[in-house]
């Protein structure tokens, strides 16, 4: 690892101005569970570190709000997954985060960095020899005729495959949520759906943050589908693992039809994805398993596999129809 | 004798964080190391660029190959030398394959060597590589034809099995693919070395501390009682901890040149790459069963990794051939050389991928036969050993069968697969196979004494790495000399005591304990002279000071049946020694049978296992606790290689892809539901005083093919690899 | 009773061990029962003879290591604080251990993925190979060296090991007992399969799960929610 210039804030002003002071290369500072394992690995190497771990006021959430919950940026996803409140009324957004990494790291973690976390394509962690475009950019994609069975099937280009790993943004691009930034040029707010890039041309280019935008706060407007919710992973062993496919979805059912839909797709894109396609299959419908199965194709019809990724296309579909009928039970629950 | 069902004697160290491993010595003046490694799958170095890691402060030196002149390869354990592989890393220009040390960064701290490490650079001259069973370019080398030694690599055939197969009335012919796996146990490699006027002393937690000695002479041209290797708890081997590692010497040599202790903690990434593993392994498999459905002809055909530096002996089919009693055997082993380190090693190395292969297969001929697979296996079983001819020490596979079927409910399965599925759809599958595993010995020496203080030392062959040999040891002294088994002081992994054959192949209870069970005959022999007509009623301190004597010593030696004494010349030489399970007038193996219960859900697919019950014939039980813990072990191993575990391996670059704990999945807490063990704990009258056959790996043979049989109750999909995964179920 | 210390230790290399067994077990062989029957047996603690302890300090010629020590920092370890100076890329756990010496938290693979380095900060359980050392200033620090007094009683949890048998080799155990302990107290015990799901990220290569599970079953009623 390179050394580094270590800055610690105590206001979110204050890691604003370091950061406009600090020029390329300056880093934030979470639980640092993605960015020190990648300066550990040397895929990343920040001459300067902000660690933000102690603006103690962005690490507060409120689930009782009765538009939207909000969580700060530095809220801890143990106490997230703890809350009551969010098992009861958005179980997806609960499970997300604690069927994420282990007790120890969520402890470790904050929601604001799980939203950043980068992928954990093998070549893209393995440095050299390897090429890999969000390296290095312009070196090639080893993962293309290699190893690709972690690779996303959606979002996709030819520059680059990796599949967005997080769990949580997953869970909450399916309601909707809003990110509140600050930067020296002020406030503004990003529908989540909007936070994350597909790779393109650029894949290094992982958000539409300025590289000095702080991210704030969390925001997820209430809805009626919260209850009917799930976050179904599904992974090469029961925990501490990513998930080989994962669907976040919630349902509002009204007179035996669905009247509200939200599915998102993790393990299989290359950012948190969001699927009309099989929304649109659900809203009017029974929600009975043979519509569940017809979301669950329809949420893969365009996805364009790997060589060893094909079995996804199968696999997401029946994780969707799974999590469907989950939600199904909860939504019927008075 | 029956023996007392004691707490691990070192858990108390091990459960306050006191227990010191490798990596936890701390020394005055001590410095850092971090390994370099090579970036192509093969060919040479043309030039290395150290100027920049040398620049890194707090850096102290930057080994590479032009420093190493009159160093030699300690050579490759099972060629006669001492070495996981005969390639030490180096020593040349040459790259052998992907993750090949290139230098070794010595720092005053971790920080400074890692950086530095990372800073060397090196051109290459690349060759095209093959990394694969079926790469291109993979030399393909049948071990009947090749140099290693004859007829323990001779290939294994009885009666006429060709002729036999065709004559059959019903046969299967099936295939199967061994992947790759790496053994990592969780303590890191590690090494901490040490001069002092001009004797080199070695701590690294390892399955062969006599071999690392006698290698580290090797390579420095130094006298072995020059150097003294110390491991008293190793934090796991499996295997990969059983030779000379390529960092080892380096780091000596390092410590030399520095005048200063270095210690070195290998990062996994790198240990996938540098280290031993479970190599890849193909499987034929061909059976054929008569009329009335008696086993008649088994081949087995297996080709296995090995690399081109080194012949890594296949020994499969010597485990295959004995699982049944069948009169018509033919094994054929091939080694394939490809571009990777030698592979090894891994807790039940040929055993668990043979019987995986073969027990498939003769799960699939039992239903060919619409034969319950449990009453097929207990209607094949072996009188005698089919290769041999000669008696079975003790062979208790039918009681496994049967004590195992009763226990898991066998009589409730229903034969046709995809028959027991859940109400909720989820579908049910329960399958069996057996396992077993050669009782070998290696010769020990032990020594015991007793002090007029009270205290009980003994010394003797042999490493603890979890298996509980301290526990059993102490067990064994305990029941002999009627004292708690805290009492004794226990001595091993130590050179500087007796010596310290290999642990390995499940021999170190039977070669260990029996030499100790002497060795604690002779001290109560002593005592008795010692006593002579004195009072009676005293202590054993008692006598010695009524005696003048502070202290007591006595020593006594075992080998397996059928070795002449010579043989503790190998050992002094730290050269492996052991023999079995074939001794001159019988054969000694363990056995086991394997239960599963399968559960796959309905849509995803998911497998899991909630349920073992594992049946073990290891002879006598000497330690009740640390052996059901072997077999538990035993069976989240199987888990882990029927349905998680494997080393991916991308042909462009050689080496392994998924070089971490996170990629390479082993089974967590959640994976695991309950495992039953059950003991037959006869002790087998004939392999040695003690009645104790092998017990760490036997438990994990038969596992997977029990899952995978499971998984074919299940969905009636017969599986050629593992590990088997959700895609394959889909 | 002799100073044991000063007697030479009767096999090279002898491990230290300290140790006091109670009356002895009379079950043994016939001779031995009759040899033991009254005295109070001590094992005894051996110094160890043969110059190991010497060598540490074989370090003739070389400088005084340097350690760039860019930054210090209080860390507050097992009830104990201490100014630390730190190299600001060192994580908590390698400052635990290469410079305080609590080697009892360990590592197994240096990024997150195997629970080995399991440490409490601020009461919550971390993986201290993921946690930068400057993280930690001012925090408090709980090692498996501060979960029960040296010498003094054990931490139920570290007894529900023993009792068991919920480890084989050992090097897991440190990081288990840390994570088995704040897996009670965050109130994650609360069934076979939630104490599964919560100790799930602490790998077991030696598979002692089903015994960790019931250690954790065991000790959890001593311990308690809180
Ligand atoms: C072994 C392992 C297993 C894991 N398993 C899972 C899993 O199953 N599911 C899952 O979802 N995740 C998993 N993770 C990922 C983990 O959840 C993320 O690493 C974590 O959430 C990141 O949060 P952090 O606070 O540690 O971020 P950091 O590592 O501190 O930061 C991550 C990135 O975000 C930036 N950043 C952080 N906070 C802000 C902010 N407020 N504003 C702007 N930029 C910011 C940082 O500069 C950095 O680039 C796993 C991680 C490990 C190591
Ligand atoms: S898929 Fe993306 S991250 Fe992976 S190697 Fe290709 S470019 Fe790199
Ligand atoms: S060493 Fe920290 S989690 Fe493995
Ligand atoms: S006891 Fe060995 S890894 Fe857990």
């Amino acid at each position: 690892m390179q050394s580094f210039t270590y800055i610690r804030p105590s206001t979110p002003a204050e890691a604003i101005a370091a950061m406009a002071g600090g020029g390329p290369g300056t880093r934030f500072l979470a639980g640092g569970t993605t960015l020190y394992d990648l300066m550990k690995l040397g895929v990343e190497g920040p001459l300067r570190v902000i660690d933000i771990t102690r603006l103690d006021a962005l690490a507060r959430f409120d689930t009782s709000g009765p538009h939207e919950l909000v969580f700060g940026a530095l809220a801890r996803m143990s106490d997230v997954a703890a809350d009551r409140r969010l098992k009861e009324d958005y179980p997806a957004l609960s499970e997300a985060m604690w069927k994420a990494a282990s007790q120890q790291l969520r402890n470790m973690a904050r929601v604001g960095g799980n939203l950043l976390q980068r992928t954990r394509c093998a070549y893209f962690r393995g440095g050299a020899p390897f090429a890999c475009n969000k390296r290095e950019p312009g070196s090639g994609c080893a993962a293309r005729d290699g190893m690709d069975r972690g690779n996303a099937l959606l979002g996709a280009s030819d520059a680059c495959a990796a599949v967005y790993p997080g769990d949580w943004a997953v869970a909450l691009v399916a309601f909707d949520a809003v990110v509140d930034t600050l930067s020296p040029r002020g406030e503004r707010s990003i529908p989540l759906a909007e936070l994350h890039r597909e790779p393109g041309s650029t894949p290094e280019v992982e958000t539409t943050l300025a590289p000095d935008e702080l991210i704030v706060r969390i925001r997820v407007p209430r809805s009626g589908a919260g209850r009917g919710s799930t976050y179904h992973k599904i992974r090469d062993r029961e925990s501490y693992a990513f998930a080989l496919t994962s669907a976040a979805v919630a349902v509002r059912l009204s007179a035996g039809v669905v009247a509200e839909a939200r599915v998102a797709l993790g393990g299989v894109a290359t950012r948190p994805w969001r699927s009309p396609e099989a929304e649109n299959v659900l809203l009017g419908q029974p929600l009975t398993e043979d519509v569940a199965q017809s979301a669950g194709q329809a949420a893969f019809a365009a996805a364009s596999p790997g060589v060893h990724n094909a079995f996804k296309v199968e696999l997401g579909a029946q994780t969707i129809t799974d999590a469907l009928m989950i939600a199904r039970q909860r939504a019927e629950q008075p | 004798m029956s023996h007392p069902d004691i707490p691990r004697v070192d858990a108390r160290e091990k459960v306050r964080g006191a227990t010191q491993y490798t990596a936890d010595h701390a020394l005055p003046g001590l410095a850092h190391g971090m390994l370099a490694v090579a970036t192509i799958g093969r060919g040479r170095i043309l030039s290395l660029d150290t100027d920049a890691a040398r620049r890194v402060p707090g850096v102290r030196m930057v080994l590479t190959h032009l420093d190493t002149v009159g160093l030699q390869s300690a050579g490759f354990l099972l060629g006669g030398g001492y070495g996981f592989q005969s390639l030490q890393p180096l020593l040349g220009a040459a790259i052998a394959y992907r993750g090949q040390p290139i230098a070794l960064v010595v720092a005053d701290t971790l920080e400074a060597a890692r950086e530095a490490a990372a800073l060397v650079r090196a051109t290459y001259e690349q060759d095209a590589i093959s990394v694969t069973l079926d790469a291109p370019g993979a030399e393909i080398l049948a071990q009947a034809d090749s140099p290693l030694p004859k007829p323990a690599f001779a290939d294994r055939v009885a009666g006429d099995a060709d002729g036999a197969l065709s004559a059959a009335a019903t046969r299967v012919d099936a295939t199967f693919q061994g992947p790759p796996q790496h053994q990592n146990p969780m303590e890191l490699l590690a090494t901490v070395a040490e001069w002092s006027r001009g004797e080199l002393t070695i701590r690294e937690s390892t399955q062969n501390a006599e071999a690392l000695r006698h290698g580290l002479a090797k390579v420095f041209g130094l006298a072995p009682d020059r150097i003294r290797v110390l491991s008293p708890t190793a934090g796991g081997g499996f295997g990969q901890r059983n030779s000379l590692q390529a960092h080892t010497a380096l780091v000596a040599l390092a410590a030399r040149e520095l005048g200063r202790p270095v210690k070195l903690v290998v990062p996994r990434a790198q240990i996938f790459n540098n280290a031993s593993f479970r190599p890849a392994s193909r499987h034929t498999v061909r059976l054929g069963a008569d009329a009335s459905g008696r086993m008649v002809a088994a081949v087995h055909e297996i080709d296995h990794q090995t690399s081109r530096h080194d012949l890594f002996p296949l020994s499969y089919a010597d485990l295959t051939a004995r699982l049944y009693g069948i009169a018509n055997f033919r094994g054929r082993e091939r080694l394939v050389r490809n571009d990777i380190q030698t592979p090894g090693f891994a807790r039940a190395p040929f055993e668990h991928i043979a019987a995986c292969a073969f027990e498939t297969a003769v799960d699939e001929l039992a239903y060919a036969l619409g034969r319950d697979p449990v009453a097929f296996r207990v209607a094949n079983d072996a009188a005698t050993d089919p290769l041999t001819g000669r008696p079975f020490s003790s062979r208790h596979v039918v009681a496994c069968l049967e004590r195992g079927a009763e226990r898991f409910g066998w009589e409730r399965r229903t034969q046709a697969p995809g028959s027991m599925r859940l109400a909720d759809g989820t579908l049910v599958g329960w399958g069996v196979a057996l396992g077993a595993y050669k009782a070998a010995t290696a010769p020990a020496i032990a020594m015991l004494r007793v002090t007029d203080a009270g205290e009980i030392f003994v010394s003797v062959g042999g490493h603890e790495m979890g298996q509980g040999i301290r526990t059993a040891i102490a067990s064994t002294v305990a029941v002999d000399l009627g004292v708690p088994a805290e009492a004794v002081n226990i001595l091993v992994g130590n050179t500087g005591s007796v010596p310290q054959h290999l642990t390995a192949g499940s021999w170190g209870a039977a070669t260990a304990l029996p030499a100790v069970h002497k060795a604690a005959l002779n001290m109560l022999r002593e005592l008795e002279r010692l006593a002579g007509n004195g009072p009676a009623n005293r202590t054993f301190q008692q006598i010695l000071r009524d005696a003048g004597r502070s202290h007591v010593d006595v020593e006594a030696r075992h080998h397996a049946p059928g070795q002449p004494d010579a043989i503790f010349d190998r050992v002094a030489q730290g050269l492996p020694a052991a023999a079995g399970p074939a001794y001159p007038d019988f054969v000694s193996m363990s056995f086991c049978a394997q239960f599963v219960e399968v559960r796959i859900e309905p849509r995803t697919r998911r497998i899991r296992v909630p349920r073992v019950v594992s049946v073990v014939d290891c002879g006598r039980v000497v330690s009740p606790r640390t052996a059901r813990s072997q077999v538990l072990g035993g069976v989240v191993w199987g888990i882990g290689a029927a349905l998680r575990e494997v080393s991916e391996v991308d042909p462009r670059y050689g080496g392994f892809v998924n070089a971490d704990l996170a990629e390479y999945v082993i089974p967590v807490n959640a994976d695991i539901g309950t495992i039953e063990a059950e003991f037959i704990d006869e002790p087998d009258p004939l392999i040695n005083s003690m009645g104790v056959k092998g017990l760490g790996e036997v438990v994990m043979v038969g596992v997977a093919p029990a899952i995978v049989n499971a998984i074919h109750h299940a969905t009636g999909r017969r599986l050629r690899h593992l590990p088997v995964r959700v895609e394959d179920v889909l | 009773m002799q100073d044991k210390t000063s007697r030479p230790s009767p096999l090279r290399g002898a491990q230290s061990k300290q140790e006091t067994a109670g009356e002895p077990n009379t079950g043994g062989g016939l001779l031995a029962a009759h040899l033991l029957t009254r005295r109070q047996f001590t094992a005894g603690s051996i110094a160890v003879a043969s110059g190991l302890s010497a060598l540490g300090s074989a370090c003739t010629g070389c400088d005084t290591p340097a350690r760039s020590a860019d930054t210090s920092v209080r860390l507050h370890v097992n009830g104990t604080r201490a100014e630390v100076d730190i190299d600001l890329r060192s994580s908590l756990l390698d400052v635990l251990r290469e410079q305080l010496q609590l080697t009892g938290a360990k590592k197994g693979c240096d990024h997150g993925q195997c629970g080995a380095c399991t440490v409490h900060l601020d009461g919550r359980r971390v993986a201290s190979c993921l946690t930068p050392a400057v993280q930690a200033d001012g925090r408090e620090i709980t090692t498996i060296e501060g979960l029960s007094p040296e010498g003094g009683p054990l931490h139920p949890m570290q007894q529900a090991f023993i009792d068991q048998d919920a480890l084989q080799c050992g090097y897991c155990t440190p990081g288990q007992i840390m994570a088995a302990v704040a897996c009670v107290r965050e109130g994650n015990a609360g069934s076979a399969e939630q104490i599964r799901e919560y100790m799930s990220g602490n790998l077991c290569r030696c598979g002692a799960y089903a015994g960790i599970l019931a250690a954790i079953q065991q000790a959890a009623p001593e311990i308690g929610g809180t």
